[in-house]
């Protein structure tokens, strides 16, 4: 009996020779991989095969400007070898702006799936990919989470080339650099590393990268795989990644001296290193008057303690310090709580769950009725509550205090560790009343004034810098001032802005 | 693990030095349902102790209440007061007035005036004030109506004397630094009376000012006349507005001050020795009021009201040194006046302040001036044309020009 030779098995390895049988087994079973045979300037002898991955690439692209040319005789004309064929793509006899010449397979799939096609020459174990990507993208639009009042409207998209435009745009400097990397183990993501050479701290750089390339993930799909692979202290709720969808916002950080990651797939910018101080300012401040600009910083970070202390401190007060209370006041608290049948503590524990509930529904649900849901439900739970004599109004009036001091803060990550930190300083208070507040603010500061980002004190200038740069945390200079950089980033200018 | 050790280390000094390690703090855990908040205070003698009344209440709108209970000391009175027959538990806190019989405070305020100090919950600022001619108890009573609480009216009172320059609440921290550091204070007086009511839910009594009782040593031992409280006023720094009624003719003048300045000036010989000591006074008031046809206009009617003033100032002035030498207490703070002018004089002076300050001899002189008389007796402008309107004294100076 004579047995039919099998034939090898084709080498699927990123070191593989490319082959049309390599190709098509590593795209086996995937619908969209699309590929034929073309005959080069029409001769039956040279043959190539074409193998795209369908909605990746543009296909009118594909034919009008590979298809076209490579069949056209007058182009590819007589008896010419494929290593010919070959070398006349790459010098431009089609009209692609990239051509990449690919003999691994690994090379070639990683072009397949980032929108090239591919022209396969079997024999030669070779081929020469074309970018002819789709342009079915999102549209450059409005930032829709951080609201632009006057300044630039041009937001991250998901597509990173755009963002890098948008960000080339912006900072009109040859110096701005641009390093791609490959994140992620099965979905390859690409992301790029951001930084203005010989300006930006070089250790900054350095460490950015290191820890980019570090990440081992199996694909970058949401913001906190970035985030939590980056920075120092992952355990810690407060943000140490400035992540923003503005433009304009990345750019001004960029020429401070931070670096800037951009993550395909993810209409976000992430800039490093991270301080407290920088999650109090919004790029508004630099639009409007520096004196109006001074105090709403201010009044932000009035609102950081507000919101993280006013229903602790009400809490403690009401429980264990009735001295501190002013006697009118007094009064009427002790009125309106003779009707309450819970005490202090589960009035204002339950106060802040529904707050809460409210806000998490708002979120959750379609942009209209979410925000019906919020105002609607905010407004008839607190009236109800306090007709029904469940919470008095005072804790309706404290909670809704640090609630929209909360709101206030210009980054959500900052808004929502606040949040977290306000049960704890709660808790707190009615554990221990006012030394409680005292411990767990102790206990806070601590942790704050612990953290580092990139080797920049979280809390500078705050501590860490001596106090000497307070003022511009606090307040924001007229533009007309020679102006200092922050000291901490240790640019390559000295920290001076040359204006 | 090291951060965590470091924050055990931390919270070890921090609850020992609080004070918070026995968990004391719980004893002040209380629910503010269950408070009754007392705003005034009222302590007399009795048979063998002391009467101690609070006064009341558990909200806004409820009705204030007074508790009263006998005790053999101050301490044990209210002590037994702090839970309320109703359940409340009573916190002195928000206390602003302490009203102590005239009867007990000729016995001896110390125990009282120790009480408001040392009690964790009674701040140092609470007024502290002497019930004359009659107990504190019935006027804590009789001056809470329907719609008036005796604390309220206490603290309108503190502030009409005050602004009408008849006396001055002495808090607790005052009363007893000047009791520390010259054995003597003055403490404000008041008097229940009996008025026509001006409205029905005011209570029975109305209240006055009775001038200053002169604490020594802890017991109250006499009470300053009006005059003299005017001028212990003016020399303690305390006398900020009032009104005066000046003698012009058969006719009087009001005038209401507006300024008054206090320059106490110690003179030294060349051995060191306190001479003497300049007291002058710079007052400016002015007109309010005319009894009558008064040309306060002119220079010379002026002059002699602000003589009138000066006399009238500078005697209540004079008035106050005599009583605080008469009685030998230096109530007035003489001495620490003259400490502050002249620190390192007086520390060389030697000589025992008690013996100088009985026959020092002590000039007092003052200027008055009449800053604006307000000649509301004979307005020129308005006189014969209050019937005419606007318009027509607008037609008849447009027919004259």
């Amino acid at each position: 009996m004579i047995r039919k030779k099998q034939p090898a098995p084709p080498d699927m390895s990123s070191d593989g020779a490319v082959t049309v049988a390599a190709v098509e087994a590593v795209f086996d079973g995937c619908y969209d991989f699309e590929s034929r045979d073309l005959r080069i300037g029409g001769d039956q002898a040279q043959t190539a095969r074409l193998c795209f991955i369908d909605g990746l690439v543009s296909g009118s692209d594909v034919a009008e400007q590979v298809i076209k040319p490579l069949t056209d005789p007058r182009r590819f004309s007589g008896n010419i070898s494929a290593a010919d064929v070959i070398a006349m793509l790459l010098g431009g006899s089609v009209y692609v702006y990239t051509a990449k010449s690919r003999d691994k397979l690994g090379e070639l799939t990683g072009d397949l799936l980032n929108g090239f096609c591919a022209l396969i020459f079997d024999k030669e174990r070779t081929a020469v990919t074309f970018e002819v990507k789709s342009q079915q993208r999102r549209s450059v639009e409005a930032p829709k989470e951080e609201k632009v009042i006057k300044g630039a409207k041009d937001a991250f998209v998901e597509t990173m080339k755009i963002n890098t435009t948008l960000v080339r745009r912006k900072v009109r400097n040859a110096h701005l650099k641009i390093k791609e990397f490959n994140l992620g183990m099965r979905a390859d993501t690409a992301a790029t590393l951001i930084y203005i050479d010989g300006f930006t701290n070089e250790g900054i750089v350095a460490e950015a990268a290191r820890r980019l390339s570090g990440i081992k993930t199996e694909g970058v799909l949401t913001s906190a795989v970035i985030e939590e692979n980056i920075v120092d202290n992952y355990r810690s709720p407060f943000p140490q990644v400035i992540s923003t969808e503005r433009s304009d916002k990345f750019c001004m950080n960029l020429l401070e001296g931070r670096v800037g990651i951009l993550v395909d797939g993810l209409p976000l910018g992430f800039l490093v290193p991270g301080t407290f101080s920088q999650f109090m300012k919004v790029p508004e401040d630099h639009s409007g008057h520096f004196i109006v600009a001074s105090a709403l910083t201010l009044l932000r970070y009035l609102a950081v303690f507000l919101t993280l202390l006013a229903p602790a401190f009400y809490v403690a007060v009401a429980m264990y310090h009735q001295e501190m209370i002013p006697t009118r006041l007094m009064q009427s608290m002790i009125e309106a709580r003779s009707s309450v049948p819970f005490p202090t503590a589960v009035e204002v524990i339950l106060m802040l769950l529904a707050f809460e509930l409210l806000q998490e529904a708002g979120i959750r649900l379609p942009s209209p009725i979410g925000e019906t849901v919020s105002i609607i439900g905010a407004l008839i739970v607190g009236q109800s509550a306090v007709e029904a004599s469940v919470v008095s109004p005072v804790v309706v009036v404290v909670i809704a205090l640090a609630g929209i001091a909360g709101y206030t803060m210009p980054n959500q990550d900052m808004g929502s560790a606040l949040r977290l930190c306000r049960f704890l300083m709660v808790l707190a208070a009615i554990a221990l009343g006012m030394f409680g507040v005292a411990t767990a603010s102790a206990i806070l500061v601590y942790h704050l004034a612990g953290l580092e980002s990139y080797g920049v004190p979280y809390m500078s200038p705050f501590a860490g810098s001596e106090g000497r740069h307070l003022s511009r945390a606090l307040f924001r200079r007229s533009m007309t001032v020679k102006r200092d950089r922050e000291p901490e980033l240790k640019t390559g200018d000295g920290g001076e802005a040359k204006l | 693990m090291k951060k965590y050790l470091c924050l055990i280390l931390a919270l070890i000094p921090l609850l020992s030095l609080s004070g918070c390690a026995g968990l004391s703090i719980f004893s002040n855990y209380r629910q503010l349902e269950n408070i009754e908040l007392v705003r005034a205070v009222s302590l007399d003698l009795s048979d063998g102790g002391v009467n101690a009344a609070i006064y009341g209440t558990a909200g806004e709108e409820s009705p204030a209440r007074m508790y009263e209970n006998p005790g053999p000391s101050v301490g044990v009175a209210l002590g037994e007061l702090i839970l309320t027959p109703l359940g409340r538990e009573a916190i002195l806190s928000h206390t602003e007035s302490v009203l102590i019989g005239q009867d007990l405070a000729k016995t001896g305020l110390r125990e009282c005036l120790d009480y408001v100090e040392r009690f964790s919950e009674t701040r140092l600022d609470t007024d502290i004030l002497i019930v004359r001619d009659g107990s504190a108890r019935d006027l804590l009573a009789g001056l809470s109506g329907d719609e008036t609480s005796s604390a309220d009216v206490l603290s309108g009172l503190g502030k009409n004397i005050s602004r009408l320059g008849e006396g001055y609440f002495f808090t607790c921290r005052e009363i007893a630094s000047s009791l520390a550091e010259n054995g003597c204070a003055l403490i404000q007086c008041v008097r229940g009376v009996k008025e026509e009511k001006l409205f029905d839910a005011r209570g029975e009594l109305d209240l006055e000012s009775a001038g200053f009782a002169v604490a020594r040593d802890g017991v109250v031992t006499d009470f300053l006349s009006d005059e003299e409280t005017l001028g212990a006023m003016l020399l303690l720094g305390k006398y900020r507005s009032g009104n005066l009624d000046l003698p012009l003719g058969d006719q009087t003048v009001t005038v209401s001050m507006d300024l008054v300045g206090t320059d106490i000036a110690p003179r030294f010989d060349r051995d060191g020795a306190l001479t003497a000591l300049d007291i002058t006074f710079d007052f400016r008031a002015n007109v309010i009021n005319l009894s009558g046809p008064v040309e306060i206009t002119d220079s010379s009617v002026r002059r002699t009201c602000e003589e009138e003033l000066t006399k009238i100032m500078t005697g209540a002035a004079t008035a106050a040194v005599e009583k605080s030498r008469a009685l030998g207490t230096d109530f007035l703070d003489l001495e620490g006046a003259v400490e502050r002018r002249a620190p390192i004089k007086f520390r060389d002076m030697g000589a025992d302040w008690q013996d100088v300050f009985l026959t020092l001899p002590v000039r007092i002189k003052g200027t008055s001036v009449l800053a604006r008389t307000y000649d509301i007796a004979d307005p020129p402008e308005l006189s014969g044309k209050e019937d005419k309107s606007p318009w027509e004294k607008l037609t008849e100076l447009l027919k004259d020009s």
